[in-house]
């Protein structure tokens, strides 16, 4: 065994202990360090995933069982359009951004991020760009009349959310509420992208870069060209429903395609805006959990960019229905279809990394084979509606849902609670629960497959997504009840989860600062880290520093 | 896993110092708020407007001060001392590896250049027999032309044999982007996958590859496209494919190889042709 010195120094100081709670909240209310703001932004995300959860299961409620009455119709649009822009806008990429924030920092030896007070500027816009959208419950038609939610699908779009189709206030609320996320998720990748231009610890060169922080750089740059045109659009719908303007008005000239271009130049590259950082996470986790270096790693770089690239050339295949034209449907399947090679490259580089490993079958490592499964299918399910005339067939369909599900749930929750495990230990300084784990693994596993899997099929038998019920034998029935089952299981998985996070935190086993015996910068920090992360700033000669450290015989710099 | 935490401790104290740090400061939070409230005034009240035009400015007015004349900032005292890291898993030497052994990682590959001069050169070939095709067939070298056009003009795909047969301008534009661009990315595949397969190039190249590329396309064309499909002859579009692979393959052999990140990890007897039997991995093994 070998035991070989770090660094020259790390930190010893603990957190002072024991203050008023109110000096507490003033001190997370003013915070402007990279962990704390993390740590708000995940679990604000995490209230907007229970909420979000709790809207799906009421949805499948209603879905369960025909001619159902269980909600409202009103309700029912209300419950998808807000479930959709929760867990997109509110969940998905603040607990994304929450990781960043406080993983990259750490991954590259950096204090903080660029611009400390941004930061805290974006997380806070982004969390009351939140609970203004919720405020629509009370206030969705103006203070002088009942409150109602958004109702005109996550992707809202015209000329339903016109004032003719959509009068009172509740698509402002959508409008403004995502505008508002907007400003705060551009100024988080700016800071990212900062922090890992400029701020990265000596001898780390940008081909010496944790995989994760390169992720997070193609990301956040999607970010800036995806995020603009979303909020160029939200404020042109503002100005056609505030002062008469007419972009998307298809009774004055507008045009609602206009709007649908609009919407998925951002949508679609959105959902890799989402699966960037689940990438991020399996590039870190499938490693150490297979005791191997990542294979190819300037592929998997390579591959990285490329998506975020052609990932800007795919949107309009969420528009085959509107009638693109044969240049514009060959184009759009060409260049949907070319996306599957990088990630292809990344699925099979994920393979050979764990070919021939050691695998050690922790919860995290259990979460990341989930991942890699699903990802596949969802890929394969992706090349099938990517397809122009296939799509024609079963456009807006469950089919659909099932599929774009299978991305957010089977590959981005799947990855992201991987992380959860895998950086507790350093986020508290306590292990998590193993059995307890291995309970959510299996029976969040078993829901997911349980309301994923069936749910394609009603989709290729004709059910329509957004219906609020439908007739007694169409050969739905079951498929919905079983779909619905799932979803109560992936819910007892998820209580299981908050738990373990709960519990772990006051009984936990103490996890030292290296518990995974891992090889990035933030192994080599105490865990929870102290408020400047590094005492003094390390130096590193590979992409594996701790692996150099701890096996000086044999370091990476020999390979690289 | 937790076992080699009792190595991993902290040893005696040798410094105490302070780090500079940003100031915590509430101007970020009122003016995330001071916006909020400026927004949400158009669905509410003007005064809730107001108000949030009031955080706003105040807001601007406070982080303006925590930045000028001097950013403030908090020295965060640090006690310092020597932390070891180390292990909680034992290496052991490698077992040799036999010589007959087949190499996971190539050592040396072809450059990039390779691949394409490869692609161009068998995109080339492959129009002698797609032409000789349409020729033989249909008494015209623009079949084939404007056929492959149709993955660009959809509806030229179920156009009249006739039409086909002609001279179109825009078909030739359009068959001559999307054959360069196929001819070159499959010669860049070939060159990185040649030395994957360095035993049989000619059948690799020539009959597998061009085989198996011809397959999936077969298959997936009868979904995305079932009229291109069913128009396009298979025997002479695996003819024109064997062409490219072989003189793709040929040209891409003929390159000279450069050393992979892989070379450079050998020991020096090896890199310097004295020895050949080396172990090319170095993961580590409980």
């Amino acid at each position: 065994m070998t035991t070989t010195p770090v660094l020259e120094a790390v930190d010893e100081t603990l957190e002072t202990q024991g203050k008023p709670p109110l000096n507490v909240i003033y001190e997370w209310l003013t915070t402007v360090d990279h962990k704390k703001i993390g740590l708000m932004y995940i679990c604000y995300a995490l209230l907007f995933l229970v909420i979000g959860g709790f809207e799906a299961v009421l949805m499948r409620i209603q879905l369960a069982i025909p001619n159902n009455h269980f909600v409202s119709p009103q309700v029912f649009n209300q419950l998808f359009t807000m479930h959709g822009t929760t867990m997109v806008f509110f969940m998905g990429m603040p607990i994304l951004f929450g990781m960043g924030n406080y993983l990259v920092p750490l991954m590259i030896g950096a204090r903080d991020m660029a611009f400390p007070r941004l930061n805290a500027f974006s997380f806070w816009v982004s969390a009351f760009a939140g609970f203004l959208l919720y405020f629509s419950y009370i206030g969705g038609s103006g203070l002088y009349a009942a409150g109602s939610a958004p109702d005109v699908g996550w992707f809202a779009y015209a000329p339903l959310t016109s004032k003719v189709f959509s009068p009172g206030h509740s698509t402002d609320y959508w409008t403004l509420a995502v505008f508002l996320s907007g400003i705060g998720s551009i100024g988080t990748a700016l800071n990212i992208v900062t922090t890992i231009l400029c701020m990265r610890c000596k001898g780390m060169k940008m081909s010496r870069m944790p995989l994760l922080p390169w992720l997070y750089l193609v990301m956040s740059g999607l970010v800036f060209v995806a995020v603009s045109p979303l909020t160029a659009a939200q404020i042109m719908l503002t100005f056609d429903r505030y002062l008469g303007a007419h972009f998307f008005d298809t009774q004055a000239g507008g045009s609602a395609i206009l709007w649908m271009h609009f919407f998925w130049i951002f949508g679609h590259p959105e959902v890799y805006v989402l699966v960037l950082p689940a990438f991020a996470f399996a590039n870190e986790i499938i490693p150490v959990f297979s005791r191997k270096a990542m294979f190819g790693y300037p592929a998997m770089v390579a591959a990285s960019v490329a998506i975020g690239f052609i990932s800007l050339s795919v949107w309009a295949h969420h528009m085959f229905t509107a009638g693109l034209g044969p240049a514009g449907n060959t184009f759009f399947v060409f260049a949907t279809m070319v996306i599957s090679v990088p990630t292809g490259i990344k699925i099979f580089n994920w393979l050979a990394t764990i070919w021939g490993g050691k695998i050690i079958f922790a919860v995290p490592m259990m979460f990341m084979v989930g991942f890699l499964f699903q990802f596949l299918i969802a890929g394969l399910t992706g090349i099938m509606l990517a397809a122009a005339p296939f799509n024609w067939q079963l456009s807006a369909s469950y089919f659909v849902v099932a599929h774009f599900h299978y991305v957010l749930v089977g590959a981005i929750v799947f990855s992201l609670f991987g992380a959860f495990y895998y950086w507790y230990p350093k986020v508290t300084g306590k292990m998590m629960d193993e059995t307890l784990g291995k309970w959510h693994f299996w029976l969040f596993l078993i829901g997911f497959h349980l309301t994923f899997d069936f749910m394609h099929i009603p989709g290729i038998l004709g059910m329509p997504r957004r219906i609020y019920t439908y007739e007694d034998g169409r050969g739905w029935n079951t498929l919905n009840l079983i779909v619905g089952i799932g979803a109560i299981f992936q819910s007892v998985g998820t209580l299981i989860l908050v738990y373990n996070m709960i519990r772990s935190y006051y009984k936990g086993k103490e996890a030292g600062h290296d518990p995974w015996d891992a090889w990035t910068l933030e192994w080599s920090v105490p865990s929870p880290p102290p408020s400047y992360n590094f005492a003094i700033e390390p130096t590193v000669n590979s992409r594996r520093p701790l692996w150099d450290l701890k096996h000086p015989e044999d370091p990476d710099t020999d390979y690289e | 896993m937790q076992e080699g935490q009792s190595t991993q401790g902290h040893e005696h104290e040798h410094r105490s110092d302070t780090v500079i740090l940003p100031a915590p400061t509430p101007w970020p939070l009122v003016l995330a708020l001071g916006l909020a409230l400026l927004i949400t005034g158009m669905v509410t009240h003007w005064v809730i407007s107001l108000l949030g035009l009031l955080l706003t400015l105040r807001a601007i007015v406070g982080w303006f001060f925590d930045i000028f004349p001097h950013e403030l900032h908090v020295a965060v005292p640090v006690q310092t001392g020597v932390m070891k890291i180390s292990s909680t898993r034992t290496t052991r030497e490698q077992l040799p590896v036999s010589a007959e052994h087949r190499q996971i990682l190539p050592v040396e590959t072809f450059s990039v250049v390779s691949g394409i001069k490869g692609g161009i050169v068998g995109g080339l070939a492959m129009i002698v027999p797609a032409a000789l095709f349409g020729l033989l067939k249909y008494h015209s070298i623009w079949y084939a032309v404007n056929l492959l056009a149709a993955g660009g003009f959809v509806s030229w795909a179920s156009a009249s044999t006739a039409f086909l047969c002609q001279f179109h301008l825009e078909g030739l534009l359009a068959a001559t982007g999307i054959h360069a661009f196929t001819s070159v990315l499959i010669g860049l595949l070939y060159g990185a996958m040649l030395p994957m397969f360095p035993r049989k190039p000619i059948l690799t190249a020539g009959f597998v590859a061009p085989l198996l590329w011809t397959g999936i396309l077969y298959s997936a064309l009868g979904i995305i496209s079932p009229v291109l499909n069913a128009r396009i002859n298979w025997l002479w579009f695996v003819i024109s494919q064997i062409a490219f692979g072989l003189v793709c393959g040929f040209i891409v052999n003929l390159q000279v190889k450069v050393r992979t990140p892989q070379f450079r990890a050998l020991p020096f007897a090896v890199r310097a042709g004295l020895h050949s039997d080396v172990p090319l991995t170095k993961d580590e093994d409980l």
